[in-house]
C-alpha cells in the first residue's frame, strides 16, 4: 500500500548547502489547505503541501535583511487588512446584502459577547476536547502500526487489502454508521476524528519508513547494527519528518471533519454555534463561529509546526 | 609534502618485499608473503537473479587477489564491471556465491567492525551532528560515553575539521562531509577500510587535497586500504598496487606494483607516471570497449 503516497521527504543526506534559516514562513499557509474527502485526494495532500513548504521556506529564505522581512511582514498583513477592509465596506455599501453578510465590526461585536457570556468558551472547550481525543488517539495508534507495516513486509502483505478498501471509503460516510454504533455522544465524534486523522498519520509514517535512504541502511549494516538497533537508530530517525508532515496534516483534519460531526449531531461545540446560529438566524453569530474556528486551526497547524522543528533541526528544506 | 619513498612510508614492516618490483606486471594475484594475506579472496563468484529474466545475472566470477597487511590497494576496472560488488562481498554486506573471503585467515560471514566501509555518497546520518555520526561506530561497539566523545574528537582532528563537529552534514561542504564520513570509519579502529570510490563526486581541487590528506593518515594510521576509483591517475597516486579488472564479469585482469623512487614534488609530472599511466589505460582500453557493447546490448 502507500504506493501512491508521494514521500514527502527533505532533500535526504546529500542535499541543500548550509542551513539559510528560511524559517517561520509555514505559519501563513491556510488551515484548511487540505480537504478530508476521499482517499486519493488525503493521498496526494502531503505532496502539494510539501512543495508549498519549500516554496514559502524559498523565498523567506532568500530575504535576509531585517528591512525585506518588515516589507514582507507588511506585505503579508496587507492582505488580511484588505480582505478585513472589503468585508467591512462592502456590506455598508449595500453591495452585498448587510443581513446575510454582516459588516466585520459586527461579527467582531458578536463575538466579544459570546466570550463574554462564556458561550463561546463552551463551545470551544467541547470542539477541543473531541479533537484532541481524536488526534492524540490516532497519533497513539497510527504510528506504532505504520511502523509496523512499513517495516515488516508480511503485516503489510496482510494488512494492505483491508487498509486500501477503507482508506478509499470517506469518514463523512461512515459518520452515520459511527453514530448508529456510538450513539450522538462524545464517542462517536472521538471515533470519528480519530478515523479521519489516522489515515494521514498512518500513510506518511509507512512511507517515512519505506523511503529511508537505502545507503543510510547498507552503512549502517556495514557497521554491525542488528535488525533492532537499525530500525532505533537510523530507521527512526529517518522517519521523523515524514512521520510529522502526517501529524501536520491529521492536525488539520482534527478540527476540520469535528466541525462537521458537530453539524450533524451535537449540543455544544463550534459547529453547532455555527449550524444553530444560522438556524435561529442570529448571522453575526454565525460568522463569530467561523472565525474562531479558523483561528484554532491556525493556531494548531503553528504549534504543531513548532513541535516539528524541535524535532528535526536538521532537515535541510 | 616529505618522505614517501613508497617502501619507505611507513613503519610496519608486513608485506613491502613485493613492492619494490618497478613496473612489471604481476598477472594474478600477488605473492603470497610468508604470513597469510590480511584480506585473501579466493575465487570469488557472484550471481544475482534478475527479476522478469531465467538468466542470472554474474556481477563477478573467479577472482583472485590479496590484499597484504598495511597495503594500499587500489581497484580499477571499467564502469559495471562489479567493483563495488567485490567491495560489498568483502564488507560482509553480501555473501559470494562461489568461493571465499578471508580476513586474516577466517571466513567472513556478515559485516563486522573490523573493516570500515567509505561510499562516495557519505551516507552521513542527516540528525547527526559531525561528531555524533562519528561516534555511530563507537555506539555500535558500545564504548562509554565519554571515551565517544574523545575518539570522536582525536579522529575529526585527524581529518582537519577541528571546531565543526557540531555542525549537520547539510551544513558541510562536500570534501567536508566525505572527512567526517572517513573519521567515522576511522573511529572504530577497523583493520582494514573500503572505500567506494570516495572522491569521485568532489571536485578536482578539493579530490587532490583529500588524496594526500589520506595518504598521510594512511601512513600515520597502518591500515590496510582498499580503494576503488575509475580514476587511473588516482589508482597510480595512492596505490602500492593497482588491480586492474576485467568487464562483465569482473575479473583481476592483472596487478600491477607501483613504485617510485621519491614522492618528493608533482609525482604526476615523473616520467614513470606517465608510464604507469599508459599501460593501465591499454590494459583498461579493451576492457571499457567491452564493457560498452555490453550496456548497449543489455540496455
Amino acid at each position: 500500500m502507500a504506493d501512491t503516497l508521494t514521500p514527502a521527504r527533505g532533500a535526504g543526506p546529500s542535499g541543500g548547502t548550509a542551513g539559510d534559516g528560511g524559517e517561520n514562513a509555514d505559519g501563513t499557509r491556510p488551515a484548511g489547505r487540505a480537504v478530508p474527502g476521499t482517499g486519493s485526494a488525503r493521498g496526494d495532500a502531503p505532496t502539494a503541501d510539501d512543495r508549498a513548504t519549500n516554496f514559502f521556506r524559498t523565498v523567506a529564505g532568500t530575504r535576509t535583511s531585517v528591512a525585506s522581512r518588515l516589507v514582507t511582514g507588511v506585505n503579508r498583513s496587507l492582505a488580511l487588512v484588505l480582505l478585513a477592509g472589503v468585508w467591512e465596506v462592502l456590506p455598508r455599501t449595500g453591495a452585498v446584502d448587510p443581513v446575510f453578510v454582516p459588516p466585520l465590526s459586527e461579527v467582531l461585536l458578536a463575538w466579544y459577547d459570546l466570550l463574554l457570556d462564556g458561550r463561546l468558551a463552551e463551545h470551544f472547550q467541547a470542539s477541543l476536547t473531541r479533537s484532541f481525543s481524536g488526534f492524540g488517539l490516532a497519533i497513539v495508534l497510527a504510528i506504532p502500526l505504520g511502523l509496523a507495516i512499513g517495516w515488516y513486509r508480511p503485516v503489510a502483505d496482510f494488512l494492505s487489502p483491508v487498509l486500501e478498501l477503507f482508506r478509499n471509503t470517506s469518514a463523512v460516510a461512515l459518520l452515520p454508521v459511527f453514530i448508529l454504533i456510538f450513539g450522538l455522544g462524545e464517542t462517536s465524534k472521538i471515533v470519528f476524528v480519530f478515523y479521519a486523522c489516522a489515515w494521514p498519520i498512518l500513510l506518511n509514517t509507512v512511507s517515512g519508513v519505506r523511503t529511508v535512504e537505502p545507503l543510510l541502511v547498507k552503512s549502517a549494516r556495514s557497521m554491525g547494527l542488528g535488525p533492532v538497533r537499525l530500525f532505533q537508530k537510523v530507521i527512526l530517525p529517518a522517519a521523523v519528518p515524514t512521520v510529522f508532515t502526517g501529524i501536520r496534516l491529521a492536525g488539520a483534519y482534527s478540527i476540520l471533519v469535528l466541525i462537521f460531526a458537530e453539524m450533524v449531531g451535537a449540543k455544544a461545540g463550534l459547529g453547532y454555534l455555527i449550524q444553530d446560529s444560522q438556524f435561529s438566524f442570529r448571522i453575526p453569530d454565525m460568522y463569530a463561529g467561523i472565525i474562531t474556528i479558523s483561528a484554532l486551526g491556525l493556531l494548531f497547524n503553528l504549534l504543531l509546526l513548532g513541535v516539528e522543528r524541535r524535532f528535526s533541526t536538521w532537515r535541510t528544506t | 609534502m616529505s618522505a614517501h619513498g613508497r617502501a619507505g612510508r611507513r613503519g610496519t614492516g608486513a608485506g613491502r618485499g613485493a613492492v619494490e618490483q618497478g613496473a612489471s606486471a604481476v598477472p594474478g594475484h600477488g605473492a603470497p608473503a610468508a604470513r597469510p594475506a590480511k584480506i585473501g579472496i579466493r575465487d570469488v563468484g557472484k550471481t544475482f537473479r534478475v527479476r522478469g529474466s531465467d538468466r542470472p545475472f554474474t556481477a563477478v566470477d573467479g577472482i583472485d587477489l590479496d590484499v597484504r597487511e598495511g597495503e594500499f590497494l587500489t581497484l580499477v576496472g571499467p564502469s559495471g564491471c562489479g567493483k563495488s560488488t567485490l567491495l560489498d562481498l568483502v564488507a560482509g554486506l553480501t555473501a559470494p556465491t562461489r568461493g571465499e573471503i578471508l580476513i586474516d585467515g577466517r571466513a567472513v560471514d556478515g559485516p563486522g567492525l573490523d573493516r570500515g566501509i567509505v561510499f562516495q555518497q557519505y551516507a552521513l546520518f542527516p540528525w547527526r551532528t559531525a561528531l555524533a555520526n562519528i561516534e555511530f561506530g563507537l555506539e555500535a561497539k558500545a564504548v562509554p560515553r565519554k571515551e565517544r566523545r574523545e575518539r570522536a574528537r582525536h579522529y575529526l582532528d585527524l581529518v582537519g575539521l577541528d571546531g565543526f563537529g557540531q555542525r549537520y552534514p547539510h551544513e558541510l561542504s562536500g570534501g567536508m562531509r566525505q572527512r567526517v564520513a572517513i573519521a567515522r570509519s576511522l573511529a572504530f579502529d577497523p583493520d582494514v577500510l573500503l572505500m567506494d570510490e570516495p572522491f569521485a563526486a568532489l571536485d578536482a581541487q578539493t579530490r587532490e587535497s583529500l588524496q594526500e590528506e589520506l595518504l598521510r593518515i594512511w601512513e600515520k594510521t597502518g591500515k590496510t586500504v582498499v580503494f576503488i576509483t575509475h580514476g587511473i591517475d588516482e589508482a597510480i597516486y595512492l596505490g602500492q598496487r593497482v588491480a586492474v579488472m576485467t568487464s562483465r564479469p569482473g575479473r583481476i585482469k592483472r596487478v600491477i606494483d607501483v613504485a617510485f623512487d621519491s614522492r618528493e614534488g608533482d609525482l604526476r609530472a615523473d616520467p614513470r607516471f606517465g608510464e604507469y599511466r599508459h599501460h593501465i589505460w591499454t590494459l583498461l582500453r579493451d576492457e571499457v570497449a567491452v564493457a560498452q557493447e555490453q550496456e548497449r546490448t543489455i540496455g
